[in-house]
């Protein structure tokens, strides 16, 4: 699986860093998503996809390989 | 007009030739324009503008050029649009003078990036609040009777300057708080009348009403601050700190006015949007008993084990999420979103100069047949995995969209559901007047509920 973020949506509420943190960062710098994790580790799938899913402005997308 | 807009430096506008410009729509009057319209009948006017010009078309608000974008594709163009192109600042004259100025946007827009970080926003807070609006709708539950009626705007209004002031301001400052605050926000939500486009000063009853509470908020909040200074507490809350800031020659760096403004703008945004939308989800739910009973039922069933408001109200609860969000959809807080475009704006074959509004309906978008079947209906199916209609991120747009979509939509929803987790387990409600009779005033660019707006209560058996 891999995480694709739209960054025009993201707004730094950090909540797909509460959900996966070993995958998830907010800079504090620019309050933007960072993606620590690009393609993140079968074993991650599920907190993944509650970050997705709980996205407060749905800027994050889960992608097949 | 345009003369004086320049190109931020260093920001450079992408070259393209200009394109068409867009129609205008018909029936605007000498002057006026389409004022009068957006004053008595906005929904069916946008709707006009779709149905004439297409995804595109130009309205006139006594001088101010709107241009309404309608449809998926032209709104995520404008929900695309960088700060720095499409400024929200200068689009929204009728609220300068309830927040007054050097208030919330003579910033950049880089520094209101910088202050929109409302930390209290932040998901790691959001259990403590969830507590707090527990607590605040059993308060005002317990000022009702066995049974009764109550007036559904002036019940939420009132709920809601609690909880926003106790979550994004402080608790001891909720505690200073009496039930004319929220008389006074209704005054200066009343004070936002279209007019304010031929001059928001003009010698008219809702703008005098609304200098009037403004000025009764200053003397309010002067009387609380010289109290908390008598009597300092442990506790050093936002304002606080604010009025202790100095600046190098030893005066306060911010005016009780200026703080005033300041509490103005951060109760604004969440104040009427969350009242409106507690009261259309407890209207539609009594007009849909099907859906009400559905979700009294779930809410029994999920806290039956005792669990807490502040656990669940963060989890989900479909049933009433879905409630929520087709209130949402049906009556958005918000009919019309609009930025200034400072160079101009493309748009497929059309072209926006700098100088001319842009704007995006959510009260036509969100009933779009083509994405909302039956998009009159209230339907809270819709958002039922398989249709997750809300997923239509440029069409379902009762928050915005974009980077500037609602900070506090995550806050909101669970603020609403925190209200009705506690509210529908003890009392049970019924429409007091005839279902149709139900309606949003439209006359002010903040929407409100019409009055009369009541329903009746009764406590249930336990």
């Amino acid at each position: 699986m891999k995480i694709r973020v739209d960054a025009d949506l993201c707004q730094g509420h950090a909540v797909c860093r509460e959900e996966a943190p070993r995958v998830f960062d907010v800079d504090p710098g620019t309050n933007r998503v960072v993606v620590k994790v690009e393609r993140p580790d079968e074993s991650l799938r599920a907190e993944v996809k509650r970050a997705v899913k709980y996205c407060p402005t749905r800027a994050l997308r889960l992608e097949e390989d | 007009m345009s003369a004086a807009i320049e190109t931020p430096a260093g920001a450079a506008a992408p070259v393209q030739k200009p394109g068409k410009a867009p129609p205008v729509l018909s029936g605007g009057w000498p002057l006026l324009g389409h004022l009068q319209e957006l004053r008595r009948r906005p929904i069916e006017l946008f709707a006009r503008v779709r149905a004439e010009c297409g995804e595109i078309g130009e309205l006139n608000f006594a001088g101010s050029r709107v241009v309404l974008l309608t449809g998926e594709a032209a709104q995520e163009a404008f929900f695309r649009g960088t700060d720095e192109q499409l400024d929200q600042a200068a689009a929204y004259p009728f609220m300068t003078p309830i927040f007054g100025r050097g208030v919330l946007f003579d910033a950049t827009p880089e520094q209101r990036r910088q202050g929109l970080r409302n930390q209290s926003l932040r998901d790691s807070f959001m259990r403590g609040h969830a507590e707090v609006i527990a607590a605040e709708t059993r308060r005002m539950m317990s000022g009702l009777a066995d049974s009764g009626e109550l007036d559904l705007l002036d019940f939420f209004s009132e709920l809601t300057i609690y909880t926003s002031s106790a979550c994004l301001i402080g608790k001891e400052f909720r505690e200073e708080l009496t039930p004319e605050y929220f008389r006074v926000f209704y005054d200066l939500e009343k004070g936002t009348d279209a007019i304010a486009y031929v001059n928001p000063n003009l010698p008219l009853a809702p703008f005098r009403r609304r200098d009037r509470a403004r000025r009764r908020l200053v003397e309010l909040l002067t009387a609380v601050f010289e109290r908390r200074a008598k009597q300092p507490s442990e506790k050093r809350e936002l304002f606080d700190v604010l009025l202790s800031l100095k600046l190098p020659d030893g005066s306060p760096r911010f005016s009780v006015d200026q703080v005033t403004g300041m509490f103005i703008s951060m109760m604004f945004a969440g104040h009427h949007t969350t009242s409106g939308t507690a009261a259309w989800t407890l209207i539609e739910l009594l007009r849909n008993p099907e859906f009400g009973a559905g979700v009294v039922a779930e809410l029994d069933s999920l806290y039956a084990d005792g669990s807490d408001v502040s656990y669940q109200a963060l989890r989900e609860i479909p049933e009433l999420e879905g409630a929520i969000k087709e209130a949402l959809r049906l009556h958005p807080p918000l009919i019309l979103l609009m930025r200034k475009v400072m160079y101009d704006f493309h748009y497929g074959e059309w072209t926006v100069p700098a100088g001319k509004l842009v704007a995006v309906s959510p009260s036509l978008s969100n009933r779009m047949p083509e994405h909302f079947p039956e998009p009159d209906r209230y339907d809270p199916d819709r958002y039922k995995e398989g249709r997750e209609e809300d997923a239509k991120l440029f069409a379902w747009i009762p928050f915005g969209a974009g980077r500037h979509r609602c900070v506090g939509a995550a806050f909101a929803m669970m603020q609403l559901k925190a209200i009705f987790s506690t509210l529908l387990r003890e009392y049970e409600f019924e429409l007091a007047q005839p279902p149709t009779s139900y309606k949003n005033d439209h006359s002010k660019m903040v929407v409100q509920l019409a009055k009369p707006c009541r329903a009746r209560y009764r406590r249930r058996a336990r």
